[in-house]
């Protein structure tokens, strides 16, 4: 296990006073604010703040790591362990996350090893900073996260292999971190922004109680072919110029995978849209599917398409495309 | 510490379909007390829906909770600071997602071309 150096993450000094440590937090805390944040890897850094964040803004805790601090080499890197015993004479009142708001879910072994095994140790765990009091039955913190998916796995659902990084206790009470990997079968009909709640796969619970969930917050993968709005669907369809002007059937291919033949109505005007009821992402009221058609123009490559071309050009000696501009 | 792999089938639930999240759900969801959400609704800063005697949430709500959560956690932000704030994240986001759409199109049209 790392050591981590809490102070040099926030960028304080040792005796660094609260509002030293707030103004510091708040500053990194804009800089990698994960909404905003250019940087590649914003939410492992806002991770790291957070965390160092809740044990320095914390008199208890921060008293305890300072002592561990004394007794640990610095620069102690891997193979670091907390000596035995290391926060006796510590009370520990805040809970996991320290913060109201803020997620323990990211927090790293050193900070579980330290504030989470004296946790459950000394108070048989607390839930999350909203409630306040001890107890030895609380149902574990829930984990978000995000996944994303193509449109068609709206249509068909999908299996999907999460890595996820948790928790549990062992027999004797210690906290074990615990990488796993959870297949998920997404079910058909989901929309972007939507939760999908796996129950029980969030932090492990305390005592009998229940472990918490894991949401997994859906975005689609952007395709140039079609985009959702809530159920409703728009796909992009080109059409030959003459299928534009003269109208007809053609044949087109839904994200849902089936080809459909829609007839396209005569002097098609860019900009309208073809409706497709009920062919949008499936649900008890199922979204619509609208095809937006626009003109792909054909390469003139051979000397007989450029004869057609030109032929075309003949027919039409009064059009000009530019004549709105003045051109 | 040891580390255990395993593999397991996880029965997903769509929030919104049939499942809706009730007020506890919500504020367990952004670390919060039932009473902050109570307040946020109150304000106006979340939308929920009230049907028999209890509220009920979607998806939105629980993205917009823990956005507004984390943003008066961290700066201490007033409600309406923190609203505003993630009215503007929502809507940046919201442009930024059409802005990608339509380079995705124009690039599929300039490798039709």
């Amino acid at each position: 296990m790392e050591f981590k150096d809490y102070y040099k993450t926030l960028g304080v000094e040792r005796d660094a006073t609260a509002d030293d440590i707030k103004k510091a937090f708040r500053k990194l805390a804009r800089k990698y604010h994960p909404d905003v944040s250019k940087e590649p890897d914003a939410a492992a850094r806002m991770a790291e703040v957070n965390e160092a964040n809740t044990v320095l803004s914390d008199p208890e805790k921060r008293a305890a790591y300072d002592q561990l601090g004394r007794s640990a080499p610095h620069g102690a890197g891997q193979g670091f362990r907390p000596p035995p015993n290391w926060d006796a004479g510590f009370e520990f009142t805040g809970g996991p996350e320290g913060a109201q708001g803020m997620d323990s879910a990211q927090f790293s072994d050193f900070f579980e090893e330290l504030f989470g095994r004296a946790r459950h140790a000394r108070h048989g765990g607390m839930g999350d900073g909203a409630h306040e009091g001890r107890t030895r039955e609380q149902r574990g913190s829930d984990h978000h996260a995000r996944i994303e998916l193509d449109l068609q796995d709206a249509y068909h659902g999908a299996e999907r292999t999460l890595s996820l990084r948790g928790a549990r206790l062992d027999e004797q009470g210690h906290l074990v971190q615990e990488d796993r990997q959870l297949q998920v079968t997404i079910p058909k009909g989901v929309r972007e922004g939507q939760l999908i709640r796996l129950a029980g796969q969030g932090s492990p619970g305390l005592g009998s109680a229940p472990a918490g969930d894991l949401f997994l917050e859906v975005q689609f993968k952007p395709d140039a072919r079609w985009r959702a709005e809530g159920r409703d669907v728009y796909q992009s369809v080109p059409v030959a110029p003459w299928e534009g002007e003269l109208g007809g059937p053609i044949h087109v291919t839904t994200p849902g995978g089936q080809t459909v033949e829609v007839t396209v109505p005569a002097r098609w005007k860019s900009g309208r849209k073809l409706r497709l009821k009920e062919r949008g992402i499936p649900a008890a009221t199922p979204g619509d599917l609208y095809l937006e058609l626009h003109v792909a123009l054909p390469p003139a490559t051979t000397e007989a398409q450029q004869r057609a071309w030109r032929d075309l050009a003949r027919a039409y000696p009064s059009f000009n495309p530019r004549g709105t501009q003045g051109g | 510490m040891a580390a255990h792999k395993f593999l397991d089938n996880a029965l997903a639930e769509l929030i919104d379909e049939h499942a809706r999240l009730t007020l506890e759900d919500l504020a367990r969801s952004c670390c919060m007390a039932p009473g902050w959400v109570t307040e946020r609704l109150e304000a106006g800063l979340l939308q929920g829906e009230h049907s028999g005697g209890r509220w009920v949430f979607t998806s939105t709500s629980v993205v917009r909770a823990r956005r507004l959560a984390r943003l008066e956690s961290t700066f201490d932000a007033d409600p309406q600071l923190a609203g505003l704030t993630t009215d503007l994240i929502e809507e940046v986001n919201a442009l930024r997602q059409r802005l990608q759409r339509l380079e995705t199109q124009l690039g599929a049209a300039a490798a039709q071309d």
